[in-house]
């Protein structure tokens, strides 16, 4: 029961951050956008490529999916609503977003065709770049919290938010979820108007609808992932538990869509430059200053 | 009951996916496969209980493999596998290898005791206790495998670098 | 008991499959997946005996993290060998690599 609530409130928020998504690149805000394209997209013809590696290209999109959902899993919306409380929560999110980098491989490789193929990867060299600094900000989240529960992370932050208690850790993992789910500015897979669509190039049709379905539900997982360990998951004054999570997720992914919006797109060699020279210092301080502020303080 | 089936499922996704690797002819599905394989092998340490390492398996493969299926498609001749070359040496020898070692390795297992088999673990408190063992008796192996990643990591660039008087 | 005769056979047939891949092939990446499937039998062997005969002894588990240790840095140091070849002959063969020098 609790987990099929999860999972509807997992597509709503899906549903809600594509209607942002497509007011924060267009302008114009349209309710009903993302049931219309997704109509138009299953009505039309599905065009396979000539020669493609045919396991990986019908694999690819559906793995994208399993792979957010299993990152969304473990990430509670309130006390009793989450899908599975595993021991080793906060490491199992991680593990599910490895799959992500499988999926946009394989997405890559399978159509034959070299957008797609130098898209896929391009987004192994930011894989290259974003893998410490999205695990190193979560050693020190879980390092307050003193267990891998993800509920256990949220309770830890009954006094003070972790976004306040260590804040280069905030920044780089915001950074950190933004290349996980290749938003503006760090969307080399896919880069619109440079790689013509990249990874996504050569899908059609249906597949094409499950791809872009899966990394709208990859954004919401990410956005819940950034307020479960920083800001504070279902803590709060005065709503029920499961509306501060929809607040707090919803106003994460605003301000990633945001971010897409003023900043132009970064060269992978800038990426992997700022990546392994600022932000794994960044990161080690970081879980230094936590060390530090947990023992002394 | 259910832990054996889940186990038996596991394991022989693992041998499967291994054999695959040895048998396509594209490089890239052979990388794969082995990432399956592991991962594979990563369901079987979760089906027997060991939450902690199987996640981190299943984690560390998928990176590691994709890492490896870009070395493929460097280094190796036939990325795409249509040329169907014949890519072995010796290879009467190292079935018979390979077979009489899974044979020694299996009567081993057939044909020992074991002795008394624990049925239940906690999953829960294991990784708190496998922290405590890690910070308390093992510390000095732990820092060692640190001290190691580093050299590796130095020694690995160092190898891999071009050098400056040949730009 | 069944489940151990279980694991120890697939980490069997695993360590089989992997020295077949690590003594047949000729190619160093390949050589390098061979070791790899190798290991993952070893793993599959050393949790099975940590779970049914000591579960109370972590120093099991300590083992297979290091054994995962030792598996991705074997894999970098290779990688970092074959890329040094490959710049100094141009293929990464084995069959090709019968001489010290040069």
């Amino acid at each position: 029961m609790s987990a099929a609530l999860t999972v509807l409130m997992l597509f709503a928020g899906a549903y809600l951050v594509a209607v942002l998504e497509g007011w924060a690149s267009t302008g114009k805000l349209r309710p009903v956008g993302p049931i219309s394209s997704a109509l138009a997209l299953l009505g039309r013809e599905s065009v396979v490529p000539r020669q493609p590696d045919r396991i990986f290209f019908e694999v690819a999109p559906p793995l994208l999916l399993v792979a957010a959902l299993l990152a969304a899993a473990v990430l509670p919306l309130s006390p009793g609503l989450i899908v599975t409380d595993l021991a080793t929560g906060a490491l199992f999110v991680n593990a599910a977003l490895a799959y992500v980098m499988v999926a946009l491989l394989m997405a890559g490789w399978g159509p034959d065709g070299a957008y797609a193929m130098v898209g896929g990867f391009r987004f192994l060299g930011q894989l290259i770049a974003y893998s410490m600094l999205i695990v190193m900000p979560i050693t020190a989240v879980t390092m307050r919290a003193e267990s891998l529960f993800t509920t256990e992370v949220v309770e830890s932050q009954a006094a003070l938010p972790n976004a306040v208690y260590q804040p280069v850790g905030f920044v780089a993992f915001f950074v950190a979820a933004m290349a996980v789910a290749f938003l503006p500015p760090l969307d080399l897979p896919t880069a619109p108007g440079e790689l013509a669509g990249g990874v996504m190039a050569e899908y059609t049709g249906w597949r094409l609808a499950v791809m872009r379905l899966s990394r709208v539900v990859l954004v919401v997982t990410l956005a819940a992932a950034v307020s479960v360990f920083y800001l504070g998951g279902w803590l709060g004054p005065a709503l029920p538990p499961w509306a501060w999570s929809a607040i707090k997720t919803l106003l994460v992914a605003v301000a990633m869509l945001l971010v897409g919006r003023y900043v132009p797109r970064l060269r992978e060699t800038h990426v992997l430059e700022w990546g392994w020279k600022i932000g794994i210092p960044l990161a080690l301080f970081n879980i230094f200053y936590v060390g530090v502020l947990l023992l002394v303080v | 009951m259910l832990q054996a089936i889940f186990t038996a499922f596991f394991g022989l996704a693992a041998i499967w996916f291994a054999v695959v690797v040895f048998r396509t002819h594209s490089m890239v599905r052979s990388a794969l496969a082995l990432l399956f394989s592991q991962a594979a092998i990563g369901g079987m340490f979760l089906a027997m209980q060991t939450e902690f390492l199987g996640v981190l398996q299943i984690m560390m493969m998928a990176t590691e493999m994709a890492i490896m299926t870009i070395f493929m498609v460097m280094y190796m001749m036939d990325p795409g596998g249509l040329g169907a070359m014949e890519m072995t040496h010796q290879k009467r020898a190292s079935q018979v290898a390979g077979a009489l070692g899974a044979l020694a390795a299996l009567a081993v297992a057939f044909f020992t005791s074991w002795g008394p088999i624990t049925p239940e673990v906690r999953p829960a408190q294991q990784v708190h206790d496998l922290g405590i063992e890690i910070m308390e008796r093992s510390m000095l192996i732990f820092e060692t495998a640190g001290v190691t990643i580093l050299t590796v990591m130095v020694a690995a660039t160092a190898i891999a670098i071009m050098r400056r008087d040949e730009e | 008991m069944t489940t151990l005769i279980l694991a120890l056979a697939v980490g069997a047939v695993l360590f089989g499959i992997g020295l077949y891949g690590a003594l047949s092939q000729t190619n160093l990446v390949m050589i390098l997946m061979g070791v790899e499937v190798m290991l993952g039998g070893a793993m599959v062997n050393l949790v099975a005996f940590w779970r049914f005969l000591h579960p109370e002894a972590y120093s099991g588990q300590m083992f297979v993290l290091i054994v995962m240790t030792v598996m991705a840095l074997e894999m970098a140091v290779g990688f970092s060998i074959a890329t040094g070849r490959f710049r100094a002959k141009g293929s990464v063969e084995m069959e090709e690599a019968q001489d010290l020098k040069g």
